[in-house]
C-alpha cells in the first residue's frame, strides 16, 4: 500500500499543531486575507481527502464532485431558500454524505486503479449535471452573487472576520479528524491500509470501514466546498472539474499524506505557489508539474512527512549514541 | 432517416476507432505494468504534433508521419519509462498514475509555450480527400480510412499478442514475471518495449486525428477521460475487450448524440455507471482484474 | 554523506521558498503612481487570442500616453487567471488591495468577467471588460453597476450583426449548432430572434456540450435539413474543430456558414482556406485603415511578429481611453473617472463613432461584417478579413429600450 510518513504518535506534544495555530492566527496580517481564506478552504478540502488516501489507501480521482457539488448546493440554498449560512453549510455536507453513500456503494469494493477510475468517471457525471441544470447552476457563468451572511453573529462581509470564522471551523474539524485518526476506528483504517487481507481475516468488515471513511472524507470535502462558495460569493464549473480533483491529490502529496498537518501545509504551499506563479512566470504547468514529479520520485513522504521522518531518524540515532 | 442513421453509425465508428486505439494501448500497458498511464492522452497529442512539425519543417507527408510519429513518440515513452516510471515499480501502482499526471501537466504546458494554445493546421492527404459513395450513403473518404486503419492496427495488435511466441512470452510475463525471468528472458526490456508500443499506438491515433481535429496542446485532455471510461466499461486489461468496447461505445454515444445532443458528453459515463451496477468487473473483465 | 541525507530536507525548504514572496508588507499607498491591472488568461485556452498580447497592448497604450498621467507614473501589473473564476476573484482583490490598482481590464471569458465584476462593484474600482462576451455584464441587473464597463462586443452584437445580414441577403433557412453553456445559449437566442425578425426561420438546432471535439453527428443532421445557412454559436476550439469538420463533410458547397465569434488567431491556427467564405461580425480590425495598421505594425514588433487580434486591440483602446478620462477628471478617483467615461465620444485606432452608453456602460460603436478570405487572396499574414460592411453602433447593439439595466 501507499507508504506514508508516520502520524504524530498521540501523547507527544503537538509542536507542529501549535506552530500552525499561531501561524493561522497571524496569517491574514501577513498574507492577503482573501488568499489566506482560500488557503483555509483548500487545506480543509485536502484534510478531508487525506482521510481517504492517507489513512485508507484509497485514491479517489473524483473528489471534486463533493467539494464542487456541495459548493453549488450550499450556494443554491442560500440564494433560493435564503437559509442562514451555517445551516446552508450543513445542507452542503448532507448532500456530500448522500452522494458519497451512493458512489461508495458502487465503488468501494474495487481497489487501487479501479477505484480511481470509477470515482473519476462518476465525478464527470456530476460535472455534466452542473452544465445541464443551467437554471440552477448558472452554467458557464457560474453561480454568482451568493451573500456571505453572518456566522453565529459574526458579520462575514469583512474579509478578516470571514477568515477567522473559517479558521475556527477548520480548527474544530482538524481536531475532530485527529481524534478520529487516533480512535479505534482510525486504527482499523490503518490496519486495512497496511494489509487488507489480514484486517479481513481478523474479522473486520473491511468494506463497511472503507465506506465510512469515504463518507467522512466526502463530508469534510463538502464542508470545504460550502465554505468556498460563501467566501468567494460564487462558485463555477472549475470546482467540479477533474483538474480540481487532481489539484487536491497534488496538495495532499506535496504536504505529506497520512500526516495530520501535511495536507494543510501542502494546500498552503500549492496556493502560494500558484499565486506567485501567476505574476512571475508564464508556465504554471511546467513548474507545478515538475515539482509534483520530483516530489513523487524523491520526497514521497511530502513536506511534513519528510520533516517528521528526519526528526525521528535523528532522535533514534541520538538515543543509540547515548 | 435510414441514411442519416447509417451516417451516425459511421460517425460512431470513427470516434470508436480512436477510443479503441487509445484504450488498447492503455490495456496493454496495464496488462504488463499494472499502471494506468495518465499521460496516454499526452502521447496522442504528441503524435499529432510530431506529424505537424514533420510537415512544417521537413515537408514529411501524412503517410510518412503515420510511421515516423509513432516511432518518435515510442522513443519519448521509452525514455520516460526508463528514467522515471521504472523507479517506482516497487511501490504502489498509484504512484505511477500520479507521476504520469505530473508528466501530463508538464508536457502540455511546455507544448503551449512552444506552439501556443490555438493549435495548428494539418490537412487531409490528397489521396483521401473528398467523399466516398458507399452504396447506401455518401461519407468522407478520410473517415472511412480512419475506421479501416484503426481496425487493421487493432486486429494486428491482437493477433500479435494472442498468436505469436512474443505474445505468449508477454502473457506469461504478465502472469508470472519470476518464471519468465527464470527462462532467461529480460523482463525489464520487455516492460520498456511494451510501454513504448502502447505510446506508439496512442501516437498513431494522434496522427489519424490531426486532419480531423485541431492539433492543440490540450487535445489529449478531451479524449483521455472518456477513454478511461471505455477502459472501465470494457474491463481493465482485456485486449479484445478494449477494442470491441471502444467501437461499441463510439456507436452508442453517436446514436445518443443523434437523438438528444446535450447528452453526448455524459452518455459515456452514464453507460459506465450502468455497466458497473450490472457487472462490476466490466464487460470483458475478470474478477481478478478489478481487485 | 550527511549532506546527502539532508538533501531532501533542504529541497523541501527550497520548495517553501515561494512562500517568502507574498509575505511582504503591502506596498506603500499607491498615491504616487497610477496602477492598471490586467487580469487575463495568459496560459489557458484563450491565451492565444487574448493572452500576453493584451498585456503588450496595454503597455503600448501607457507608453503612447506618455507613461505619466497627472504627473504620476503609470504602472501596469498583470495577473494570469487561467480561466479560473476563483483565481480571477482572488487576483482582482489583490490588484485592488495590494497593488492599489484603479483600473481592472481584460477578463477573458464570461465567468471571470462576472466574478471580477462583483469585486469591482463591492470595492468601487473601474473595470473594463474587453474579453468576455456575455451580455449579462451590462444587461443583467444582478451584475451591472456603476464601475463596470463592457468594451468591444457582446453576444447581441455578434448574433444580430451576422444573422440579420445573412437573412436579409436571402439566407432564410437556418440550422444552428450551439455550445450548450450560457454564452452559446445567449448567442442562440439572439440569432433566432434576428433571423425571425428578418423573415427567416431556424429549422433546426443542436445544443452540443462545451468542449466537443467531434461535430460529425450534428453536421450530418444539419446536412439533412438542407439549410441556407449553418450558424455556429460557439467559440474558441469548439469553433475551430467544427469548421475543420464542416470542410471535411463538404458542407460549404451547399450552404453558407455564419461564425458568431471569430478572432484572427483562430483563422491563423487553422489556415484561412478552412474559413474562407464564412461570415462573421467583428468589433474592430487591425487592417482597417492607416491608423490601425500603424498600431498593428508597432504591436507586431513587440509581440513575435503577430498582428493584434481585435480583442487585444480593444485592450489598447480601453486603457488609453481610461487614461484620457483620468486626465479629464484630474484624479484617478473612481467616481470622477466614471463620470468622465459615461457618454464620452470615442474615436481612436480601434473604436469608430463610439460612445459609452451611460445607462448600461456598454461601448456603442461601429461593428463590421466581415468575410474570411481564401489563402490565395490573403496579402500578408494575419490579413484574413475582408470588411463587407460597417454596422453603425446604434444598429449593432441592443437598443436602449430593451436594456434591462439603468445606472442613471
Amino acid at each position: 500500500m501507499l507508504s506514508s510518513g508516520q502520524a504524530n504518535p498521540s501523547g507527544k506534544a503537538d509542536y507542529l499543531g501549535l506552530g500552525l495555530l499561531i501561524l493561522g492566527l497571524a496569517l491574514p496580517w501577513i498574507l492577503y486575507p482573501v488568499l489566506a481564506t482560500n488557503i483555509i478552504v483548500w487545506a480543509l478540502f485536502a484534510v478531508g481527502f487525506n482521510l481517504l488516501l492517507g489513512y485508507t489507501g484509497l485514491l479517489s480521482f473524483g473528489h471534486a464532485m463533493f467539494f464542487g457539488g456541495a459548493s453549488y448546493i450550499t450556494g443554491i440554498v442560500i440564494l433560493h431558500a435564503h437559509l442562514p449560512t451555517p445551516l446552508a453549510l450543513l445542507v452542503g455536507v448532507a448532500f456530500s454524505v448522500v452522494l458519497a453513500y451512493i458512489v461508495g456503494v458502487l465503488s468501494i469494493r474495487t481497489q487501487g486503479i479501479y477505484f480511481a477510475m470509477i470515482t473519476l468517471a462518476i465525478a464527470q457525471v456530476v460535472y455534466f449535471a452542473v452544465t445541464v441544470f443551467i437554471g440552477w447552476t448558472g452554467g458557464e457563468n457560474g453561480l454568482q452573487g451568493v451573500p456571505r451572511g453572518t456566522f453565529f453573529g459574526i458579520p462575514l462581509e469583512n474579509d478578516r472576520m470571514m477568515y477567522y470564522a473559517w479558521l475556527l471551523i477548520a480548527i474544530i474539524v482538524v481536531a475532530f479528524v485527529k481524534r478520529v485518526i487516533h480512535s479505534p476506528f482510525g486504527q482499523v483504517l490503518k490496519a486495512i491500509r497496511e494489509n487488507e487481507q489480514r484486517a479481513r481475516s481478523l474479522g473486520y468488515n473491511v468494506d463497511h470501514y472503507k465506506l465510512m471513511a469515504f463518507i467522512l472524507s466526502a463530508a469534510v470535502s463538502g464542508l470545504a466546498g460550502g465554505m468556498l462558495v460563501v467566501h468567494q460569493h460564487f462558485t463555477v464549473m472549475d470546482s467540479v472539474d477533474w483538474r480540481t480533483s487532481g489539484e487536491v491529490v497534488m496538495m495532499t502529496l506535496l504536504g505529506g499524506m497520512g500526516t495530520v498537518y501535511g495536507p494543510v501545509i501542502g494546500a498552503a504551499f500549492y496556493l502560494l505557489l500558484s499565486d506567485r506563479l501567476a505574476v512571475l512566470v508564464n508556465a504554471p504547468g511546467v513548474v507545478i508539474g515538475s515539482i509534483f514529479v520530483l516530489t513523487i520520485l524523491l520526497f514521497r513522504r511530502g513536506i511534513v512527512g519528510e520533516i517528521i521522518g528526519r526528526l525521528d531518524a535523528r532522535r533514534a540515532r541520538g538515543s543509540q549514541e547515548a | 432517416m435510414l441514411e442519416s442513421l447509417g451516417g451516425q453509425i459511421f460517425n460512431g465508428l470513427v470516434s470508436g476507432a480512436f477510443y479503441a486505439m487509445l484504450s488498447l494501448g492503455l490495456a496493454i500497458i496495464f496488462g504488463l505494468l499494472r499502471i494506468v498511464n495518465f499521460a496516454h492522452g499526452t502521447m496522442y497529442m504528441l503524435g499529432a504534433f510530431v506529424a505537424y512539425i514533420g510537415a512544417q519543417s521537413l515537408g514529411l507527408n501524412f503517410w510518412v508521419a503515420l510511421v515516423a510519429s509513432p516511432i518518435v513518440v515510442a522513443i519519448v515513452g521509452i525514455v520516460l519509462e526508463r528514467t522515471l516510471l521504472s523507479r517506482l515499480y516497487k511501490l504502489d501502482v498509484l504512484y505511477n498514475l500520479l507521476l504520469t499526471f505530473g508528466i501530463t501537466l508538464f508536457i502540455e504546458d511546455a507544448m503551449r509555450l512552444k506552439f501556443g494554445m490555438q493549435g495548428s493546421p494539418y490537412v487531409i492527404p490528397n489521396q483521401l480527400e473528398g467523399v466516398l459513395n458507399l452504396g447506401f450513403m455518401i461519407y468522407p473518404t478520410y473517415r472511412v480510412f480512419v475506421i479501416v486503419a484503426s481496425l487493421v492496427v487493432c486486429i494486428a495488435t491482437w493477433l500479435l499478442i494472442e498468436k505469436t511466441s512474443l505474445g505468449a512470452t508477454l502473457r506469461a510475463a504478465t502472469e508470472n514475471p519470476g518464471l519468465v525471468r527464470a527462462f532467461g528472458i529480460n523482463v525489464p526490456a520487455l516492460i520498456t518495449g511494451v510501454f513504448g508500443f502502447g505510446c506508439a499506438l496512442a501516437a498513431f491515433a494522434g496522427v489519424l486525428a490531426a486532419p480531423v481535429n485541431n492539433v492543440a496542446p490540450l487535445m489529449g485532455d478531451d479524449i483521455i477521460i472518456p477513454t478511461f471510461a471505455v477502459v472501465v466499461i470494457g474491463g481493465m486489461g482485456s485486449i479484445l475487450g478494449s477494442i470491441v468496447t471502444g467501437f461499441l461505445v463510439g456507436v452508442v454515444v453517436a446514436l445518443g448524440a443523434f437523438f438528444y445532443p446535450p447528452i453526448s458528453g455524459t452518455l459515456i459515463y452514464i453507460l459506465m455507471a450502468f455497466v458497473l451496477l450490472v457487472k462490476p468487473t466490466g464487460l470483458f473483465g475478470t474478477l481478478e482484474g478489478s481487485r | 554523506m550527511k549532506l546527502a541525507r539532508l538533501l531532501p530536507l533542504i529541497a523541501a525548504c527550497g520548495m517553501l521558498a515561494p512562500m517568502a514572496g507574498p509575505i511582504q508588507p503591502a506596498q506603500a499607498a499607491g498615491n504616487d503612481q497610477v496602477v492598471i491591472a490586467n487580469v487575463g488568461d495568459e496560459s489557458g485556452v484563450y491565451s492565444g487570442l487574448d493572452g500576453m498580447g493584451a498585456v503588450v497592448a496595454d503597455q503600448m497604450a501607457i507608453d503612447d500616453f506618455g507613461g505619466k498621467v497627472l504627473g504620476k507614473p503609470i504602472k501596469l501589473v498583470h495577473y494570469d487567471h487561467r480561466n479560473d473564476a476563483g483565481l480571477a476573484n482572488q487576483e482582482t482583490n489583490e490588484a485592488i488591495d495590494r497593488d492599489h490598482a484603479t483600473l481592472l481590464v481584460d477578463y477573458t471569458n464570461s465567468a471571470t468577467a462576472l466574478s471580477g465584476e462583483n469585486v469591482a462593484k463591492a470595492k468601487h474600482i473601474v473595470q473594463i471588460v474587453t474579453g468576455g462576451g456575455t451580455d449579462a455584464i451590462t444587461n443583467n441587473p444582478k451584475y451591472c453597476n456603476k464601475y463596470s464597463f463592457h468594451y468591444g462586443y457582446d453576444v447581441y452584437a455578434l448574433a444580430h450583426g451576422t444573422a440579420a445580414t445573412l437573412t436579409k441577403e436571402g439566407g432564410k433557412k437556418w440550422y444552428t449548432v450551439t455550445a450548450n453553456y450560457a454564452f452559446g445559449q445567449a448567442l442562440y437566442d439572439d440569432v433566432k430572434a434576428a433571423v425571425e425578425a428578418n423573415g427567416g426561420q431556424v429549422v433546426g438546432n443542436d445544443f452540443v456540450p462545451l468542449g466537443t471535439s467531434d461535430f460529425s453527428s450534428f453536421l450530418l443532421k444539419a446536412q439533412g435539413a438542407k439549410p441556407d445557412v449553418l450558424g455556429l454559436d460557439n467559440a474558441g476550439n469548439d469553433t475551430v474543430n467544427a469548421m475543420k469538420q464542416i470542410n471535411e463533410f463538404g458542407l460549404k458547397k451547399t450552404m453558407k456558414v455564419g461564425v458568431m465569434l471569430l478572432f484572427e488567431s483562430d483563422v491563423h491556427a487553422l489556415g484561412p482556406d478552412y474559413w474562407a467564405g464564412s461570415t462573421v461580425t467583428i468589433g474592430g480590425y487591425w487592417d482597417l485603415d492607416a491608423k490601425s495598421r500603424a498600431f498593428a505594425e508597432r504591436f507586431a514588433k513587440k509581440y513575435h511578429g503577430n498582428m493584434p487580434t481585435w480583442s487585444e486591440f480593444a485592450n489598447y483602446s480601453a486603457v488609453f481611453q481610461y487614461l484620457e478620462a483620468v486626465k479629464r477628471a484630474g484624479t484617478a478617483d473612481s467616481d470622477a473617472v466614471v463620470k468622465q467615461l459615461e457618454g464620452h465620444k470615442i474615436n481612436d485606432a480601434f473604436v469608430h463613432n463610439g460612445y459609452i452608453r451611460p445607462q448600461d456602460h456598454l461601448l456603442i460603436h461601429d461593428m463590421y461584417l466581415a468575410e474570411v478570405l481564401p489563402a490565395s487572396q490573403v496579402k500578408q499574414p494575419w490579413a484574413y478579413f475582408k470588411i463587407i460592411k460597417t454596422i453603425p453602433g446604434e444598429q449593432a447593439f441592443r437598443p436602449l429600450s430593451e436594456v434591462k439595466c439603468n445606472l442613471q
